[in-house]
């Protein structure tokens, strides 16, 4: 794997890493804001 | 291997760009070794500002009545002891041995997002600054408890914000210091590392990196809404609004007991490194041991009711969380039965990484059986609030947690500083954390079933005996540990180490030398890997 696509594959699974905290986040919120 | 390393190696000397020097290097530093030791260093400090809370409150604890501090305080050194262990002692200790090891095990020069690492570590020690100036506001510093339960915790004084703003900055860290270890090794890791070929230290801290990108948002969340309700006229959790105090502890032990398991997975690994090199062993059943880790990490996720049975639910709810908390000893047991397979006819040795482990897997296992009486939900409701569960948890993470952390401290320090440490020290400070933890914790069970409620300053004259133990025992573990700080002032007087270390060790972290240089495998290495000494 050259260097290039290793730091795109790097930044992608950062990205969805972080995507998937702020919907924990936002989802765990709006649950809170649905239920009162 | 060792012409493929030495290879591997031979571009390293990089005295050109070594580290800066002076202050500039620790601010500014994005090397995973400076990092890992700058966590490690601030865990340790927090582990002393942490205890010298629980020597507060076991001396309260000591004898019946009032004795040195008001209730009020005490309050806020139960709180504050625990968000300190939990968040800045035990967690980053765990990562910055991530932030050492990982990278050396899985053959890469550095973690993926290394200014993301400088980020995630300074942002702790802002963090703990706010959170310890509560100490001195009007109204003192947090007293609800570490689980921050409404509508108690809406009563603290001044130091509110600074306690949800400090949780928020611990979650924010943490997440990053997670998806950094995440990146590091679905991405970096040798050519010919598959994931099942990985250490078993490199699996735990993988499947602990979800687990934290999954709840620690889930905290700040639940934070984030209690900040609301106190301040923006929200009403989440205030009954008198229309909210639910229930749901605050079901969200937070949504996030809760999965850092149960944040703080005990990589412990997990670290003791599956150290047992098979002091048995000379290869790990038995290495990837059970990863599909056990994976089902615990599964299991964490449904499993948060039982924290609160008392709270009432249905009785269905009742038998799904105690079925489905009981399941977890099955994997748990997996990987005991698998460390005392590794230690089975192995030629083993016990230098003190060794016995910690050793230590790690009985007292550990005692934590785990008291947690299967805690399960049992008719049993819960006499235990529920009891010393009995402090003696739990502590079982769990002081000889869980701490004892692993220590094992895997003296076991890769010769690698950090190229020297031996003092092994009789090591052995000394063992017997004594042993022997005085045991002496703490173990009446501590007694306590719980004759009835003492957790959180008190005062108890009934009936407590008294085993109070006391306890609290000599509390006194005699902190002193304990200043022998720990001895062992590490005097690292680098021991003998030279050589590049192996340990006669038994395996795996890309021993073929570098010790101590390990500044950078390691800048040429990804070629040397077949994962257990390969013992093939």
């Amino acid at each position: 794997m050259d260097e290039q696509e290793r730091r795109k594959n790097i930044r992608r699974t950062a990205l969805i890493a972080a995507a998937v905290a702020l919907a924990f986040y936002i989802g765990f919120i709006m649950m809170g804001v649905m239920r009162s | 291997m060792t012409t493929a390393v030495a290879d591997a190696h031979a571009a390293e000397d990089h005295d050109d760009h070594g580290p800066t020097k002076g202050y500039k290097r620790w601010l500014f530093s994005t090397n995973h070794k400076d990092i890992g030791t700058m966590y490690l260093i601030f865990s340790l400090v927090m582990f002393f500002v942490g205890g010298a809370m629980a020597m507060v409150i076991r001396s309260e604890l000591a004898v019946p009545g009032l004795q040195f501090v008001h209730p009020e305080f005490f309050n806020s050194m139960t709180t504050m002891h625990a968000l300190i262990m939990v968040f800045g002692a035990v967690m980053p200790a765990f990562v910055g041995l991530a932030n050492w090891m990982i990278p050396l095990m899985i053959g890469a020069p550095d973690m993926a997002l290394p200014r993301m690492n400088n980020w995630s570590f300074w942002i702790l020690p802002v963090a703990f600054g706010i959170l310890l100036s509560t100490l001195l506001m009007p109204g003192g510093a947090p007293a609800g408890g570490w689980t921050m339960y409404p509508p108690l915790i809406l009563q603290t004084g001044d130091a509110f914000p600074f306690l949800i703003f400090s949780v928020h900055l611990m979650g924010i860290s943490s997440i990053m210091g997670s998806i950094n270890v995440i990146v590091t090794i679905i991405n970096m890791r040798a050519p010919d590392m598959t994931l099942l070929k990985m250490p078993m230290f490199v699996w735990t801290w993988l499947i602990t990196a979800y687990l934290l990108i999954a709840v620690m948002p889930v905290l700040a969340g639940a934070v984030t809404m209690l900040l609301t309700d106190q301040f923006f006229g929200t009403s989440f959790f205030l009954a008198a609004g229309g909210g639910d105090p229930v749901m605050f502890q079901h969200i937070f032990w949504f996030f809760g007991h999965p850092e149960v398991y944040i703080m005990i997975l990589p412990a997990f690994g670290v003791v599956s490194e150290i047992i098979p090199t002091f048995s000379r062993k290869k790990l038995f059943g290495h990837d059970s041991m990863v599909y056990a880790a994976s089902c615990i990490a599964f299991l964490s996720f449904i499993v948060w009711a039982h924290h609160m049975f008392t709270v009432g639910m249905p009785l269905t709810g009742q038998l799904f969380f105690m079925f489905a908390t009981m399941l977890i000893a099955v994997p748990t047991g997996v990987k005991i039965f698998n460390w005392v397979a590794t230690m089975w006819r192995g030629a083993m040795t016990f230098e003190t990484p060794m016995l910690f482990s050793l230590a790690f897997v009985f007292l550990f296992t005692i934590g785990g059986f008291s947690g299967l009486m805690l399960a049992i939900q008719p049993a819960d409701v006499q235990y529920h609030d009891t010393y009995f569960v402090v003696a739990h948890f502590h079982y769990v993470l002081v000889p869980g947690s701490v004892f692993a952390i220590m094992a895997g401290a003296y076991y890769w320090l010769p690698k950090w500083t190229g020297h031996m440490y003092n092994e009789k020290l090591g052995k000394l400070h063992f017997w004594a954390s042993t022997i005085f933890v045991n002496i703490t914790f173990f009446p501590q069970h007694f306590l719980g079933l004759a009835g003492m409620p957790r959180r008190i300053p005062d108890y009934s004259v009936q407590f008294a005996d085993f109070n006391l133990v306890s609290s000599i025992g509390a006194i005699g573990f902190g002193l304990s540990q200043l022998l720990f700080v001895a062992v590490l002032l005097t690292a680098k007087r021991g003998e030279k180490a050589t590049d192996r270390v340990w006669e038994g060790s395996h795996g890309l972290e021993w073929t570098v030398p010790s101590p390990a240089p500044w950078h390691t495998f800048t040429t990804p290495p070629k040397a077949r890997i994962a257990n390969e000494s013992f093939e």
